[in-house]
């Protein structure tokens, strides 16, 4: 077996929590039993020997902690939030119960400061290094926000219980609901409020609410 | 569309440039190779297994929805457009079909054979995958209905509230219904969206055949 | 680990103190620093201090000091508003660097800017304030209550203490 190969299938199974178990049946005839168990384990031994970093993960935590049954128990996700180009909110959605809730017009104003403090915390950077980076990640004592920039401009905010060591993959897996229930819906208009039914759907299948 | 996309691209093998057209075009980076062997002279085998992007077929299919959008007034004229887009495409991938099926090819001549024609050999070249239920309407004798749980062209599309009577695949009822008239077989295809629990983006082609359909039916077989 | 800057804002949201450490990595220029730029001694000889930073297209520190002002602040505002006023902003991280933030009581604001693989420098920020700020500054007589322009917290045990103790912060 190709040692990045083991890679792929942790991310994978990663990105897809709730069908874990399927893939292990689909691995071979085996059933989920100590049997396997042994033999992930024995999969993530090498993958840390070979020096793999969990950064193939997507993942920020240090590698001991980081293993396939720990991304799968946690993943609490508050809230997403997109943001157009101009720093206008198009799209909000409370998941977990966490956060406050706001008005619409609170979310419209704290949409626009966070377009603003994105681009100042890109230029107030100390490092020489062209092509700064604006915030990417926030954390408070109650929660930790993720934030991705697309190169076209459009932010995604995930907002996530703290210490969540997978919401880079969230956050991917979003962007690419949004490019492909979105973005290919001739029915939505560029840079406006996201009304797609398809898109909540999918995302709220993903994001499930926590028991 | 994953396997088979020779609806969207010219299938004939006329329209091949000439030498000349290639020198010129060369200059010009486009490809066209100057042994003639552009796309259009490959054999029409050639891209029976070949697959497609589906995000390619979801932004090509969603322009073609907003191009239409532009000259209708509402969601029935809107569907009709889509059907006919639909239409044009049928009546040339049917003859590519039965081209295809070589010597195994023939021409059905009656009502179930045609619509088993429609939901097996028709879905499975243009899908890769068999239509999921093919269904008589009760009451009347000459409706049909033809489901897709998830039909492929609305796989990323999600109609907005005001026009929630539009089901895009009337394209895909268009298809049917050129490939009806291209075995005689005129009749009406019309896509109804009916969500399931399980499937919420299931869809309905309902087939009205006209009336003379159904008398020569009963001519040729017996009224049974 | 990298500390890159350090920052001290009052409850009148004014810069009290300001202290940057140039990266090590980057060409430094040749002068050498043989006194730590704060935001006072800038004040006083304005000539040399403020156009220290090396590159062309770096702010000043001054003007870097407002925009980390106003970034904290909106970010403290947003993580109040979101969570309710209990909870409180502790850090952010860019792909360059990290930005740490402690807010006493008495609304004064400690920021620091390291590297992204620094943890969590909330406890070092505390430590601060209770063994050097409260220690050299606020117990030191002759410095007055309000500090305008960083009047009696540039003193030099203050600085000896924030240079040693940024070096044992691992």
């Amino acid at each position: 077996m190709p040692a990045d190969w083991d890679i792929w299938a942790v991310s994978d199974w990663v990105t897809k929590p709730g069908e874990w178990r399927n893939e292990v049946m689909e691995e071979g005839p085996e059933e989920l039993s100590t049997g396997s168990r042994k033999r992930e384990r024995k999969k993530r031994r090498q993958a840390r020997e070979t020096g793999f970093k969990c950064s193939a993960l997507l993942c920020s935590e240090p590698r001991p902690r980081c293993c396939r049954w720990y991304h799968i128990v946690a993943m609490v996700v508050y809230a997403v939030l997109i943001l157009n180009k101009a720093g206008g909110l198009i799209f909000q959605r409370d998941f977990n119960p966490g956060l406050q809730k706001l008005t619409s017009n609170d979310y419209l104003i704290l949409a626009g400061t966070f377009h603003g403090v994105h681009a100042i915390t890109s230029q107030i950077s100390p490092t020489n290094e062209t092509g700064a980076s604006g915030l990417e990640v926030l954390e408070s004592e109650n929660f930790v926000m993720r934030c991705f920039q697309t190169l076209t401009g459009t932010k995604f905010l995930v907002f996530a219980e703290p210490r969540q060591p997978n919401l880079d993959v969230v956050v991917r897996r979003v962007y690419e609901l949004y490019s492909d229930y979105v973005m290919k819906n001739p029915f939505y208009q560029i840079e406006m409020p996201i009304r797609s039914e398809g898109f909540e759907r999918h995302l709220s299948a993903y994001i499930k609410p926590h028991q | 569309m994953n396997r088979d996309t020779s609806p969207f691209r010219p299938a004939s093998t006329g329209a091949s440039p000439t030498p000349k057209h290639a020198s010129l075009t060369a200059s010009t980076n486009l490809r066209y190779s100057l042994t003639r062997k552009s796309i259009y002279d490959r054999h029409l085998n050639r891209t029976k297994t070949s697959e497609l992007s589906k995000s390619a077929f979801a932004f090509l299919f969603g322009e073609m929805v907003q191009h239409a959008q532009k000259k209708v007034y509402g969601v029935q004229d809107l569907e009709k457009k889509l059907n006919q887009h639909g239409y044009a495409v049928g009546q040339r991938f049917l003859e590519l079909l039965l081209w295809r099926e070589g010597r195994t090819a023939k021409r059905e001549t009656r009502i179930l054979g045609i619509l088993q024609f429609i939901s097996h050999s028709l879905y499975r070249a243009i899908f890769q995958k068999p239509a999921d239920t093919l269904e008589k309407v009760r009451e009347n004798e000459d409706e049909y209905m033809i489901s897709d749980n998830d039909p492929l062209v609305n796989s990323y599309i999600s109609v907005p509230k005001e026009m929630s009577q539009l089901n895009c695949a009337a394209f895909i009822a268009g298809i049917i219904e050129a490939v009806l008239d291209g075995h005689c077989f005129p009749a009406k295809v019309t896509a109804h969206t009916a969500p399931s629990d399980m499937w919420p983006g299931r869809t309905v082609f309902l087939i009205k055949f006209e009336p003379e359909v159904l008398e020569r039916e009963g001519l040729r077989h017996g009224s049974t | 680990m990298v500390v890159f800057s350090f920052f001290i804002f009052d409850r009148h949201c004014e810069c009290i103190y300001l202290r940057q450490w140039l990266d090590a990595t980057t060409p430094s220029p040749a002068q050498p620093l043989s006194r730590p730029v704060t935001a006072s001694s800038a004040a006083t000889n304005t000539t040399s201090a403020v156009e220290k930073p090396p590159a062309g297209n770096k702010l000043s520190m001054a003007e870097q000091a407002k925009l980390v002002f106003g970034v904290i602040f909106s970010l403290r505002n947003m993580v109040k508003k979101l969570c309710g006023p209990d909870d409180s902003f502790l850090c952010y991280r860019t792909g360059q660097y990290k930005l740490h933030y402690y807010e006493t009581i008495t609304s004064l604001r400690f920021v620091m800017l390291t590297d992204i693989r620094t943890e969590n420098l909330k406890s070092s920020l505390h430590q601060i304030y209770v063994n050097l700020y409260v220690e050299y500054v606020v117990k030191n007589p002759l410095s007055p209550v309000e500090h305008p322009g960083g009047e009696g917290v540039n003193n030099e045990m203050f600085e000896l203490g924030i240079d040693s103790f940024v070096r044992t912060i691992p």
